[in-house]
């Protein structure tokens, strides 16, 4: 049975924050200027991106709020009433609640009755892990219809009182303040459907390769500063002990980030080999690169391989919108097709390389006309 | 930011040498998995490798380092006339690399190692494995699917040079004095990369070729993995 995505939404909360504006929001820690933002934005080419926490760092709009907000603009472009749905996907980094799922929280501000749910778990790549499991639900026929929702709220781990709760200015090393400057809030959603309706675009395959068995965490929140500890963060006595040995700091490995480009080009050779990807019929390719600076070398590294997608065929709203992990893709498929940019007949690639502990994922679409 | 292995884009590349270059490189990434779990290299990855580490690497790689300029000579050797302009590739490589291990010995000394212990250390099991392959390989006339072997080998001294050396200086406060082995190969190494790839086209001339090369730097991989492995095995 073929499905397909019948609509999409997004969200993000307040009005785009430039790169000399989002210090003063998230806070000087301990009253001092990051030595280091300049770079990593010179680096990641991103100019605005949107938070869902103000300048006194009170929380606008939780994680799951942005989520239905995402949702309820899908299903007023959609024609299928939100009581209808069958089956809620979810995805998202860090739920506003640690329990219950962040499936759970949607589905009550969305008022969906008696709905099959699912909540996957992760970063980046947790998008195409709910994608997948709604496309197989309405697959084998258990529903007709699935929403996808896929939020992220990151900017509440970046207040610096955050940072200085971890030992401060002089404790907070390049890898914990990396992703200070590269994540942002905001949320996508998709409908499913088994029927095609309208300009929509049918979902070919979804698939993913995870390394984790080879490379050690490369992004990660729970693990204290001091490396040779092996504690994690519910192993402390108290939270706060926890939080004062920088347990509960995101932090990214960025020696080992570069890994990312080689293993997200080995998922698009498999998929060349497996003789499901042919990069020459690609019309689109929507990458969720964390950073203009993984893009050319993601490309380069394709050219080598005999396997690119020419540059032009290339779409990405990282530079205005932000890198807002698992939300990103989502994101960027609906200002994709808000823009009109695909035809009847044309296939887009999706390109999700995860850092956390590598998973790569590619969802394969083709829009066709009903 | 570590740089990562640089991979460039050869000029000219027939359909067959497209496809072969591509199966090589998902060789490659699938080496570099293996290597990340080898526990010497996993040290290095989440940084608990110390110097006595590096010491026990260095010892280790300098058996298979002092054959590699026998078994490059030999695969010269085996080129027919025919495979003149290949051979002459072969040759400039061997001659480049067949007294690298002077630097290595150096190294390991400046690393707090004794000069006669690197010179006494016999090869490990990985090492006799692959040594016995590439020698028989070479042996063989006309051993094009040798370019699958100096692919893996060339592109681990990329790796060394890019990656490696500076995360051991970093996790040994080192400041490069013995790590001048894999900066120095990885130098040499670029420009033999690009000479590889010039001969990808030459060489891949039928399928079976391209199945030897792939399979020549799949074997190595493998051995070459197994010879770090076993630094962790010597006690046993």
């Amino acid at each position: 049975m073929s499905v397909f995505i019948t609509s999409t939404g997004a969200f993000l909360p307040g009005p785009p924050v430039a790169n000399d504006e989002m210090e003063a929001l998230l806070g000087y820690i301990d009253g001092k200027k990051s030595r280091l933002k300049n770079r990593i934005l010179k680096s990641n080419g991103i100019k605005t991106r949107h938070y869902a926490i103000d300048k006194d760092h009170n929380t606008t709009h939780s994680n799951a709020d942005m989520g239905v907000e995402a949702a309820k603009q899908c299903i007023q472009r959609a024609s299928l009433p939100m009581n209808k749905i069958g089956m809620l996907s979810c995805a998202t980094t860090q739920g506003d609640m640690v329990i219950p799922g962040f499936g759970s929280m949607v589905q009550a501000g969305l008022g969906i009755p008696g709905v099959e749910l699912h909540t996957s778990h992760g970063i980046c790549s947790s998008s195409a892990m709910a994608i997948k499991s709604a496309v197989n639900n309405l697959r084998v026929g258990d529903q007709q219809s699935a929403l996808v929702v896929t939020s992220e709220l990151a900017s509440r781990l970046f207040k610096h009182t955050r940072y200085e709760a971890a030992g401060g200015f002089d404790a907070i090393d390049f890898n914990a303040e990396f992703l200070r400057w590269m994540l942002s809030d905001g949320a996508g959603a998709m409908l499913l459907e088994t029927q095609a309706r309208g300009r929509c675009l049918r979902v070919d395959w979804v698939r993913s390769f995870s390394h984790a068995d080879a490379y050690p965490v490369c992004m990660g929140i729970g693990s204290p500063s001091d490396k040779t500890d092996t504690r994690t963060w519910q192993d402390y006595s108290t939270y706060a002990e926890a939080e004062a040995a920088g347990a509960l700091l995101i932090r990214q490995d960025v020696r080992l980030l570069e890994n990312i480009v080689k293993l997200g080009v080995d998922g698009a050779l498999r998929l060349i080999e497996e003789g499901v990807l042919d990069v020459d019929k690609i019309d689109h390719l929507l990458c969720h690169y964390s950073s203009h600076h993984f893009k050319g070398k993601i490309y380069e590294m394709l050219k080598m391989a005999g396997a690119v997608v020419p540059e032009e065929k290339w779409y990405s709203n990282l530079y205005t919108r932000g890198n807002t992990g698992c939300a990103s893709i989502v994101i960027m498929l609906d200002e994709f097709l808000q823009e009109g940019r695909a035809q009847p007949g044309d296939t887009i690639l999706l390109m999700i390389p995860e850092s956390g502990r590598f998973n790569n994922a590619y969802v394969h679409l083709t829009m066709v006309e009903h | 930011m570590s740089e990562p292995v640089q991979l460039r884009h050869p000029d000219v590349l027939t359909p067959l040498g497209q496809q072969t270059l591509r199966r090589l490189i998902r060789v490659w990434f699938d080496f570099e998995r293996r290597l990340s779990r080898v526990p010497i290299i996993n040290r290095l990855d989440v940084g608990s490798f110390t110097i006595e580490d590096y010491r026990n690497l260095l010892l280790n790689l300098r058996p298979q380092v002092i054959e590699g300029g026998r078994w490059i000579s030999r695969c010269a050797s085996s080129f027919d006339r025919e495979h003149a302009d290949v051979r002459s590739v072969v040759i400039s490589h061997a001659k480049d690399e067949h007294r690298d291990y002077e630097v290595l010995d150096k190294d390991y000394v400046a690393a707090g190692g004794k000069l006669d212990a690197i010179q006494r250390q016999p090869r490990n099991s990985g090492t006799e494995a692959l040594h016995a392959f590439l020698m028989y390989r070479a042996s063989q006339p006309n051993p094009s699917d040798l370019m699958g072997a100096m692919w893996i080998i060339e592109g681990l001294g990329e790796k060394m040079a890019n990656d490696w050396a500076d995360r051991i200086d970093e996790l040994t406060n080192g400041s490069g004095s013995y790590t001048r082995f894999m900066r120095y190969h990885g130098d040499n190494d670029n420009a033999h990369m690009d000479k590889l790839y010039g001969l990808i086209d030459r060489i891949c001339t039928d399928d079976k070729v391209a199945d030897d090369i792939v399979r020549t730097a799949r074997v190595v991989s493998r051995l070459y993995a197994m010879q770090l492995e076993e630094i962790d095995h010597a006690d046993e």
